[in-house]
């Protein structure tokens, strides 16, 4: 049986697990977002808290993904649902670039457009919402798109402890020792990460060249 | 505004330090600003022009002594509702890239809740009073327009809301000399028509005597001299006469009767 009858055979199981890579990923990433971007705002402006919020973000993302999900295991609310701990350690994992990013578009605003906001009397939040986040809304989509592209890959993982996706296949495979089994995994997921850098690319460069 | 004394300054650097890093960059500044008038500020390249625009409008604080506008310390003002009262036109133009002229013009009444028709055409005139077609320009973007029409945007987002101060950091020095002398000669005619009391900065000597109802020179963070146009011209003695020597030899250069 080739690769493609495989495929066509299991296609069924390919959809089914896909689309539950797609939630993992899709659930994680937008609570990355919803987290980190204000968290990016208050390190642009709280400079002191750059070291503790980007620091601590930084040691997440070096600790190994199997582990990560093994730490979280034990947590009261988390480790009872394996799709629940999966979105968390994901959402930590996405989390980096995106206040990394947020935090450099922001402060990456030229200081004379600083200058004249302030200078005409626009509030603080006038001045977020109506200068800063636009302006930046390129480099953040940037650090979206980075922090997509890479939970498409660590959710594979996420099969290890039961919480499903395309990992299963992955993980499946090798214990058959079987590359097709392992590439109806990891095909769909490759897939999903370019169909993902492609949308926020062409999305970054729309918002990018809408002023420049 | 008009429960102000007459005779009281609109705006007054009473013994103004501002330091900043160890270093002052303002000392010991004293300058009183008159109702309606245009004090031009005159001096060398970092000698604190800008600085002092900025404690005008609160973008910074005095480290010492006190800035009043309109009799009361920056200090003491809501620093929102003081800035809205004072247009700002920046050395770098700072046009929000990402807005449209319009946008930009339209920004100050906007937020201060002008109705949407209203806004359009208030637009509409300062764009004509700054010399740009309105139909022309309106739906570009600041990087659709040439470095001169940045700045005469610039100058017409500061009178958009009609703010009683006006501070301009060099306006004009992006423009070609026969715009430049046209635009010149729109704001004194527009300086009739709208009193308002302007701080103008400028590098240019023969800009000052054209425009300013009285010239204050800065040497390195300090007032040296207040000058009327006539007296400036005429120094033989003093600061101002390096650059009243500099118009002089100019004009004998050129062949003028002196
Ligand atoms: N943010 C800052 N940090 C440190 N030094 C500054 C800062 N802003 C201004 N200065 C210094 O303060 C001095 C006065 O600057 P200021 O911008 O007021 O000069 P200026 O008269 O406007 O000069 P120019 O004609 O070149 O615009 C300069 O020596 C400048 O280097
Ligand atoms: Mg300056």
């Amino acid at each position: 049986m080739s690769v493609l009858e495989y495929f066509v055979r299991h296609r069924q199981e390919i959809l089914e697990l896909s689309v539950q890579h797609l939630w993992l990923v899709g659930a994680s990433m937008l609570i990355a977002v919803v987290a980190g971007v204000p968290l990016g705002i208050l390190v642009s402006r709280r400079p002191r808290l750059d070291k503790l919020i980007l620091g601590s973000a930084n040691i997440l993302e070096t600790i190994p993904s199997l582990a990560l999900f093994g730490f979280l295991l034990p947590a009261p609310w988390l480790g009872a649902r394996a799709d629940r701990l999966a979105i968390t350690a994901l959402a930590l994992y996405a989390l980096l670039p995106i206040i990394r990013n947020t935090y450099a578009g922001i402060t990456g605003v030229d200081p004379a457009v600083r200058e004249a906001a302030r200078g005409m009397g626009m509030t603080g939040r006038q001045m977020l919402f109506q200068v800063e986040l636009p302006l930046a809304s390129g480099v953040i989509i940037a650090g979206v798109r980075i922090a997509t592209v890479l939970t498409v890959g660590i959710a594979t993982i996420a099969a290890a402890i039961g919480a499903g996706g395309l990992g299963e296949f992955i993980f499946r495979g090798l214990a058959m020792v079987d590359n097709r089994v392992i590439l109806a995994g990891a095909v769909p997921a490759a897939v999903m990460a370019l169909v993902a850098d492609i949308f926020f690319g062409a999305l970054e460069r729309r918002l990018r060249h809408s002023h420049v | 505004m008009s429960d102000l004394p007459p005779d009281e300054p609109a705006i007054q650097f009473d013994h103004v330090r501002f330091r900043l890093d160890g270093r002052d960059l303002l000392t010991d500044f004293c300058l009183e600003i008159h109702r309606g008038e245009t004090l031009v500020l005159l001096g060398r390249s970092g000698s604190g022009k800008t600085t002092i625009l900025r404690l005008i409008n609160g973008l910074i604080l005095p480290s010492g002594g006190v800035v009043r506008v309109e009799g009361r310390a920056t200090t003491g003002w809501d620093t929102v509702r003081l800035r809205r009262r004072i247009g700002y036109v920046i050395q770098e133009g700072g046009l929000f890239p990402h807005f449209t002229i319009e946008r930009n013009v339209g920004l100050i009444p906007r937020l201060e809740g002008w109705p949407p028709e209203r806004v359009h055409r208030r637009v509409q005139e300062m764009l004509e009073l700054v010399g740009l077609n309105p139909e022309e320009f309106r739906n570009r973007y600041p990087h659709q327009i040439s470095g001169g029409q940045r700045q005469r945007v610039g100058v017409a987002r500061a009178l958009a809301a009609d703010p009683p101060f006006l501070l301009l950091d060099e306006p004009f020095g992006a423009l070609d000399p026969l715009t430049r002398s046209e635009t010149q000669r729109q704001f004194l005619s527009l300086r009739q028509r709208v009193r308002k009391t302007m701080v103008f900065v400028t590098h240019d000597v023969t800009e000052a005597l054209l425009l300013a109802s009285r010239i204050a020179l800065i040497e390195a963070g300090r007032s040296a001299g207040i000058y009327s146009p006539a007296e400036f011209l005429d120094s033989i003695e003093g600061p101002a006469r390096e650059y009243a020597d500099v118009v002089r030899a100019n004009g004998k250069i050129l062949g003028w009767p002196q």
